[in-house]
């Protein structure tokens, strides 16, 4: 189905002839999505040619904005011509496509700029295609730093872009979520509000006042992928940066490594006998707030990120993995001095010694260890652990709770994926839960990786590994998983969850009476 | 290799838009973040080196016709290998390869761009794509050099099309060829220098580039070159990896004349003249650079499985052993000379513009492409420009003209 011509004239006008296509090869282009789609969002055809299809099901067409003004328009003529919109950032996560025949894809590449970095109170304004590295290296030349999603420093550095947006420094840094400070929103009637100090004295400080705080409304548990309008300027807190305003790294690629690890900076990884010890010291590295970065990385993903290939991380994961006593975490230590800098590794000894924690040696070599450090600094590590191995999303994403419930449920899920494994369903990489700490603790988050390859029985393992991760995430009340999107599964955690559901659909119903922000990673607004 | 072998390769794209950066660990700013001149002139995911996998792997499944609109999306891109670069440094996957395999796939079928076919005829007529007719070496009039049809030399000076038949540039081929004879070299040159066929390979017109290649070959065979040198970047690419891909180089040596250089000036036996107070920049060229790593063979196959591996390895080619440094040291030897650098640099350089047939379909997006990075040069404060290949030369030079730019250019 094309836009009618008169439709298509319309967006035309608004964003300008070089600024929207419905030209099938484009379309497609943005339809390639990074995983395999359900069968809902893939077509008959394409299914029977590749047995799994990558492809989601075309939209109408692309459209990029410039700016909200332009936004606003695509919004409110979608609403007025009963069409569909998506917006994305970066656009990587599959979550972003819009659902099919009826929407129009809004790519807010061209809306790039950083706005303003306010140093004496500390955040930054940015629009939805500035990413993370260059945000974060702007802000290293005048000592300031700040959060990025763990997909990678690729993607968006909008506070409220990513799931929940919570990344490698959160043990420090914190969160997108907890970051996000004033909002500029379309909502997805086309209205444009300001939240927080914005809408009242146009300050971008205080994302709950003075002003509309809009908070819970303007996402759920984790963003609406495009289900409540379109986000297209915020700001987000900014932190002390205690580096260099450049980190010395040399090499050509892939062997980036810095020429020096700066003073004050340590990484170093600890396993530890059992999970319960090295849970007992991450509480405590978290309740000492010593640590910049705390990330329980299971060894797989250690030698993912130390290799250049998968060849090299088979090799470099089987040498670890002899190495290492059991569970472990990679743990980054810096200080605004050296006082501070002794004064934490100090304690880092303690505990370690404390929980029987063995350092990984090679984690100790300056020249892998600082590649590492700012590998994890300037995250680029995630394509490593979860795509290279098969080109497949691999990974299921237990989400936020405390630390004991999330590395349960991790635990757990692990469980099962070992199953998979012995069954030779999923790659053979030690089965490990993945969890980490934000805000020294307050929050916790676990992940478990996996990875394998598009074969039906493989696909069939993935799909039981999905449905039982759901099981017991309803089981463990481990709070709603980052995995929760769509009418399907809200409709399994809702009722363990306060009827968490209920609301969001009648939060949706009153911002989206026509249904015009795709909903199909979000919840519809069907009455209950 | 066709499109349909690099199926398993394209399927490994998980979109994650890395291909649009420059590896995101060597990022020192927001300005020059980008490294894809095509999606950052024209914002289309599909411009993108990950849109256009998806694209690859939709003309494999018929998915679309090859409209004007494709072709034009397919063809707005200098096959500069800055996406490849950048995906390969955390992937396992090729990403330049298979976008040059549609080219080849449209070609194949018919669908080409009138103005590169043209380009394509000219070297099936003349046995050159762009310039006069292949022939006279007047570019090297007065110089006491060998011509290698008549006495066979075991170094062979390739001077390129763009060198031959651009009076501007002559100057710079013929100071390399005095170089050489300075250093004792007994260099020869061929009086009807045949054109390598490189550009019509990146404009997907294989057929065309191989027999072009049979041709050069065989002349560089009667030569009796031992070693070949050239002047020219894309040529340098060509006759040392695109030959050595399609098992036709066999043992010449083929060097880059920036490396010969080199090399002369470490064995002593050349040396800089005089002191050049200057404050100067290297732009590293595409074809030099990351595409100028050496050929590696591999023959095996993929080991199906969870995740991906080879048998035998495979090491796939990253940019990593291209030409850097011999640009460098050269510049480092000439006293009174500081070089500085660019923030995009090495493998990750931001393209001249010219490159993949760009120059000839679109040459407002080659020129915003050299504007790009004449801006960067300017930033670093440098008072000159010097790059290493005639194609990267002219586009910086009419850059400079066009907006009134305040830098010199040169070329080695």
């Amino acid at each position: 189905m094309a836009l009618e011509k008169g439709i298509y004239r319309a967006f035309e006008d608004i964003v300008g002839p070089d600024n929207i296509s419905e030209e099938p090869a484009i379309l497609d282009a943005y339809a390639w999505t990074g995983i395999v789609q359900k069968e809902k969002n893939s077509t008959p055809a394409a299914r029977k040619q590749t047995g799994f299809q990558r492809f989601a099901v075309r939209c109408e067409a692309i459209l990029l904005p410039g700016e909200t003004k332009e936004v606003q328009s695509i919004v409110r003529l979608c609403n007025k011509r009963g069409l569909r919109f998506k917006a994305f950032s970066t656009g990587w996560i599959g979550g972003n496509i819009p659902s099919g025949p009826g929407a129009v894809q809004i790519d807010l590449r061209r809306m790039n700029r950083i706005l303003e970095i306010n140093e004496k109170n500390m955040y930054a304004v940015v629009e939805p295609y500035v990413i993370g590295a260059q945000l974060q290296a702007e802000l290293m030349k005048v000592g300031l730093n700040c959060n990025i999603t763990g997909g990678g420093s690729q993607t968006s550095a909008l506070p409220i872009a990513a799931h929940w947006g919570t990344g490698h420094a959160a043990h420090s840094i914190s969160n997108g979520e907890r970051n996000l400070l004033a909002l500029e929103w379309v909502s997805p009637e086309g209205d444009i509000v300001r939240t927080g100090s914005l809408g009242s004295i146009d300050e971008w400080f205080c994302g709950d006042g003075p002003g509309p705080s809009l908070r819970g409304i303007v996402r759920g548990s984790i963003t609406p992928f495009g289900g409540m309008g379109v986000y297209t300027k915020a700001a987000t807190k900014v932190y002390y940066w205690p580096g260099p305003s450049m980190f010395p790294v040399e090499g050509v690629s892939p062997r980036y490594k810095p020429a020096e690890i700066p003073p004050c900076f340590m990484i170093r990884y600890f396993s530890f006998p059992s999970m319960e010890s090295r849970a007992e010291a991450m509480r405590q590295i978290s309740e000492s707030e010593i640590a910049f970065e705390l990330m329980g990385f299971p060894i797989p993903m250690i030698a993912s990120n130390m290799a250049t290939s998968n060849q090299e991380e088979r090799e470099i994961f089987a040498r670890l993995t002899k190495e290492v006593r059991g569970p472990g975490f990679v743990v980054i230590i810096t200080g605004s001095s050296q006082r501070e800098f002794s004064y934490r590794t100090k304690v880092l000894k303690e505990i370690i010694e404390a929980t029987d924690g063995t350092s990984l040696r090679a984690m100790e070599d300056p020249e892998i260890g600082g590649a590492q450090m700012w590998r994890f600094i300037r995250p680029t590590a995630s394509i490593r652990e979860t795509f290279r191995a098969t080109g497949d999303h691999s990974g299921v994403f237990p989400g936020h709770n405390e630390f004991a419930p999330v590395v349960r449920l991790a635990r757990d899920i692990a469980i099962v994926k070992k199953e998979l494994q012995e069954k030779g369903l999923l790659l053979d990489d030690g089965a490990e839960a993945f969890p980490w700490t934000e805000e020294y603790g307050n929050l916790s988050h676990a992940e478990v990786l996996y990875r394998f390859s598009a074969s039906p029985a493989s696909f069939e393992g993935v799909r039981h590994l999905n449905e039982e991760s759901v099981k017991l995430a309803v089981k463990e009340r481990a709070g709603v998983p980052f995995f929760v999107t769509g009418d399907e599964l809200h409709d399994v955690f809702g009722p363990v969850a306060s009827n968490y559901h209920v609301w969001l659909r009648r939060i949706k119903k009153a911002f989206d009476p026509n249904g015009a922000a795709d909903s199909a990673s979000y919840i519809t607004a069907r009455d209950e | 290799m066709a499109l349909e072998d690099y199926r398993r390769n394209m399927e490994m794209c998980c979109r994650c838009s890395c291909c649009k950066f420059i590896p995101l660990e060597r990022l020192e700013g927001y300005r020059y973040a980008h490294v894809c001149p095509s999606v950052a002139r024209y914002n289309f995911h599909a411009y993108s080196g990950g849109g256009r996998i998806g694209m690859g792997v939709g003309m494999l499944e018929r998915r679309f016709e090859y409209s004007d609109t494709f072709l034009k999306v397919l063809y707005d891109c200098q096959m500069c290998g800055g996406c490849d670069v950048s995906c390969k440094y955390a992937m396992d996957m090729d990403v330049l390869d298979p976008i040059n395999e549609m080219r080849i796939a449209c070609v194949g079928s018919g669908r080409t761009l009138p103005v590169l076919d043209r380009l394509r005829d000219n070297l099936r007529k003349t046995g050159v794509m762009v310039g006069k007719r292949a022939g006279l070496s007047e570019w090297a009039a007065g110089l006491d050099v060998t011509e290698v049809s008549e006495k066979k030399a075991k170094v062979v000076y390739h001077a390129g099309c763009r060198a031959r038949f651009d009076e501007e540039q002559w100057k710079v081929s013929r100071a390399a060829l005095a170089l050489l004879k300075r250093a004792g070299i007994d260099v020869g040159i061929a009086r009807e220098e045949l054109c390598c066929g490189g550009r019509a390979y990146e404009m997907g017109y294989r057929e065309d580039f191989l027999t072009q290649a049979e041709k050069k070959m065989d002349q560089l065979r009667k030569s009796g070159a031992e070693t070949l040198v050239t002047g020219c970047a894309d040529c340098f690419h060509t006759l040392s990896v695109l030959y050595d891909r399609f098992a036709m180089k066999g043992d010449m040596e083929v060097l880059h004349i920036t490396e010969y250089l080199n090399r002369l000036i470490k064995e002593g036996r050349i040396e800089p003249a005089r002191k050049v107070e200057a404050k100067v920049v290297y732009h590293d060229p595409c074809h030099l650079g990351r595409l100028g790593e050496p050929y590696v063979p591999w023959e095996g196959k993929e080991i199906p499985g969870h995740i991906r591996l080879f048998d035998p390895p495979k090491e796939l080619r990253r940019g990593t052993h291209g030409v850097y440094e011999p640009p460098r040291e050269i510049l480092r030897s000439i006293p009174g000379i500081k070089l500085v650098e660019m923030e995009r640099r090495r493998e990750y350089a931001w393209c001249c513009g010219a490159g993949g047939g760009v120059e000839e379909s679109n040459p407002a997006f080659a020129a915003w492409t050299a504007k790009e990075r004449m801006d960067e040069a300017i930033s670093t404060g440098a008072d000159a420009l010097v790059t290493a290949c005639s194609g990267c030369e002219r586009s910086f030079r009419a850059s400079a003209e066009k907006n009134g730019m305040p830098m010199k250019i040169f070329r080695r």
